[in-house]
């Protein structure tokens, strides 16, 4: 490279500056000032405006002593992973499907790709009704004991209809993109190893999954990102009942807005966000790594 | 064609007409302003047309409802509303607490609050030597029973426990639900049968100061606890459970409304915000309420209140003057005794009007004596998820347990104050 004097001296292209501080503007007023402020905040007793005074670590200490916060994470992580696994297999499956050479594909595309357009707190009030009326109408008919109440105020069984809300809203997203993985993978790689005589499994496990492995990836950091910040979806099915069983980080940390717990909260938001901080990096040294090899 | 309009000539007339629409709104109107925040929803077409009256009636200010500002987040700017009217409750009470209300004792209209009424709202909290809050309407809720249901099975109102279980098992019998629960929705059950229990049974202000006094002590050897003092309440509240519809897990709140308003159960534990919705299914329903006996003492008998509505000016209200003379202007007799009558609510004031409701009426004398209690579910902060842990119980869970894990809340929270 051939770099000339006058260039190394020229000034930045003003148009740069015009793009990024606005956005450097508006990121620091919206998002690092009031992390910081709330990092700070939750040092202290404060109920989020009023008088208040510094209660050193004690926000942190009642945190690691408190049942009901730890159950929350507990059950949050839990649910992430269930569902991610869960989102990622069956939006997979669908993928093969929808780039197989099939019948009616865009219509079909078109169908499957339709929860995404719906937001999720009216997703999660009809599949409410169906859960606490439909099914328990079907169950009382069909004489199935379990089924006749709502799966809904079950503490044991609460968490699955969760799971299968979230599952159905987020398959076309994910779907998406591993439709667009799986049209990348060029056709010859698929006649070599039908020449080679590979079974459809091996050509699954041995072609498509390790070169759409890149999309995996993508789709198993935005899940977890994505579930471990599950709110809306819990908040019209169950409102993180029955008890507090099916209740997330996330509504535990909104409860400190409307509940006066202000500054316990924050605390309580600083050691997720490590804990989300710690994850992607681990994630993303993976996929890197995947990348790579 | 005619020519396109310049960038230049089209922000030129737009700077102007934005110049004349504020000039124009200054010239027109030299009063204060005063924020009046409101956000009951019943109550939003009440106020606005009182709010217009007022306007109309004087000339030194002009109030403004806002029904929708969020008030932690006015406060936390540090421009609150000029006036408040809202249900005063635990989170209020914390506004008031840190000291960002002002002190009302001096006007005429704080000597007018029957002092029990007074009393309720320093429940929550004090600030010493103030009067922060002027309750202007109290809810009171109890037992609401469908007169016709109880007219046909001969059944007569329970005065006593006893009773109280005998009139559910004549209805069971008779193949009537006695109670319609709504399970599903867990703040139904906190208000209702955890209050009625409770109240019914303890002396709700003596318990909560005493574990207000305790504070990180509360556990399972402290001499008061939830453990301790709540445990035969709650094993009553179960004795309940089996009274309701075969589906109450699964149902909630409008489904209650519409089932009961269909006479599919005899009782229903709800308070005085439920007539309303009653009435858009069956205007005829004729209903009436009792407060639960829990004892077999008639005399214990005690209605559960709460602070529907109370007045409020923050000190940090740049109208002090102008917000003072609109609370004066609500809390006229004749303006109290006309909201409460449209709204079911019971006057706070020695001079107000009893109510006349058939739905509500009962209740006045347990007012008037003084025989009510705050609800207990309404003294817990809202940091401990009370309303979830009494689903917990009403759902099956260990008693003894799960309030012990109230109990632990309740140190923990005390811990970090």
């Amino acid at each position: 490279m051939t770099t000339t004097a006058p260039v190394i001296r020229r000034r930045m292209d003003p148009v740069y500056l015009w793009i990024i501080i606005p956005t450097l503007a508006l990121f620091t007023l919206a998002i690092t000032l009031p992390t910081v402020m709330g990092l700070f905040m939750s040092f202290t007793n404060s109920i989020g405006f009023g008088t208040w005074e510094f209660i050193g670590l004690n926000n942190y200490v009642a945190i690691f002593q408190d049942p009901a916060i730890l159950q929350s994470y507990a059950f949050t992580f839990g649910f992430a992973i269930v569902t991610v696994l869960a989102v990622n297999v069956l939006a997979f499956l669908l993928a093969l499907g929808l780039t197989a050479r099939i019948r009616a594909l865009t219509a079909l595309r078109a169908i499957f790709v339709l929860p995404m357009v719906i937001s999720g707190i009216v997703i999660a009030y009809v599949f409410n009704f169906l859960f606490s009326n439909s099914l328990p109408a079907l169950g009382t008919a069909l004489g199935i004991p379990w089924l006749s109440t709502s799966v809904l105020v079950n503490p044991d069984l609460a968490w699955v209809a969760i799971v299968i809300v979230t599952t159905w809203s987020a398959i076309p997203g994910t779907l998406l993109i591993y439709i667009a993985g799986l049209v990348t993978v060029p056709r010859e790689v698929y006649e070599a190893a039908d020449i080679d005589g590979a079974t459809p499994l091996r050509r699954l496990t041995h072609i498509t999954l390790p070169l759409v492995a890149g999309y995996v990836a993508i789709n198993m950091i935005l899940g977890v990102k994505n579930f471990l910040n599950a709110y809306e979806i819990i908040v019209g099915l169950t409102d993180g009942g029955p008890g507090t069983s099916t209740r997330s980080i996330a509504m535990t940390i909104f409860t400190g807005f409307s509940g006066g717990d202000y500054a316990f909260q924050m605390a309580n938001a600083a050691i997720f966000f490590l804990i989300v901080v710690a994850i992607t990096l681990v994630q993303l040294r993976f996929t890197q790594r995947g990348e790579k090899a | 064609m005619p020519p396109p309009l310049s960038r230049r000539a089209f922000l030129t007339a737009a700077a102007a007409g934005a110049v004349g629409l504020g000039l124009s709104g200054c010239a027109s109107d030299d009063r204060a302003i005063v924020r009046f925040h409101s956000s009951k929803p019943e109550s939003i077409p009440y106020f606005r047309e009182l709010v217009a009256r007022y306007n109309q009636e004087q000339s030194a200010a002009r109030v403004v409802l806002d029904t929708a500002t969020n008030l932690q987040a006015a406060f936390l700017r540090g421009s609150p509303p000029d006036v408040g009217c809202l249900n005063y409750n635990m989170e209020m009470a914390r506004f008031m607490e840190r000291g960002v209300l002002s002190d009302l004792s001096d006007m005429p209209e704080a000597g007018r609050i029957r002092p029990e009424v007074q009393q309720l709202a320093d429940q929550y909290a004090t600030f010493p030597g103030r009067t922060n809050v002027l309750p202007f309407s109290v809810a009171a809720e109890s037992v609401i029973y469908n007169r016709a249901i109880f007219d046909e099975h001969g059944v007569e109102v329970p005065t006593t426990w006893t009773g109280f279980l005998a009139a559910c098992e004549t209805f069971q019998a008779a193949g009537v639900a006695p109670l319609y629960g709504t399970f599903k929705d867990n703040w139904t059950l906190a208000q209702g049968m955890f209050d009625y229990a409770l109240g019914g049974l303890i002396d709700v202000p003596e318990f909560f100061a005493a574990i207000t006094e305790l504070g990180t002590a509360v556990g399972p050897d402290s001499p008061r606890s939830f453990q301790r003092d709540f445990l035969e309440p709650m094993e009553r509240m179960r004795e309940l459970v089996p009274f309701h519809q075969a589906d109450a897990a699964s149902r909630a709140y409008p489904d209650g409304n519409l089932a009961f308003a269909r006479g599919e159960a005899a009782m229903y534990l709800q308070g005085p915000w439920v007539f309303g919705e009653l009435a858009k299914t069956d205007p005829d329903l004729s209903l009436g309420t009792f407060p639960l006996p829990m004892t077999e003492d008639p005399d214990d008998r005690k209605v559960r209140v709460n602070l529907d509505l109370a007045l409020w000016i923050p000190e940090g209200s740049r109208q002090q003057e102008a917000a003072r003379d609109f609370v004066a202007y609500l809390m006229r007799a004749e303006q109290m005794d006309d909201f409460n009558a449209q709204f079911l609510g019971f006057g706070t004031t020695t001079d107000a009007a009893p109510a006349t409701d058939e739905r509500i009426q009962d209740m006045q004398e347990f007012y008037d004596d003084g025989r009510f209690y705050l609800g207990p579910s309404q003294l817990v902060p809202l940091a401990i998820p009370l309303a979830n842990h009494v689903q917990s119980m009403v759902l099956g869970a260990d008693l003894r347990s799960t309030l012990a894990g109230v109990d632990a809340d309740w140190a923990r929270l005390a811990f970090r104050a």
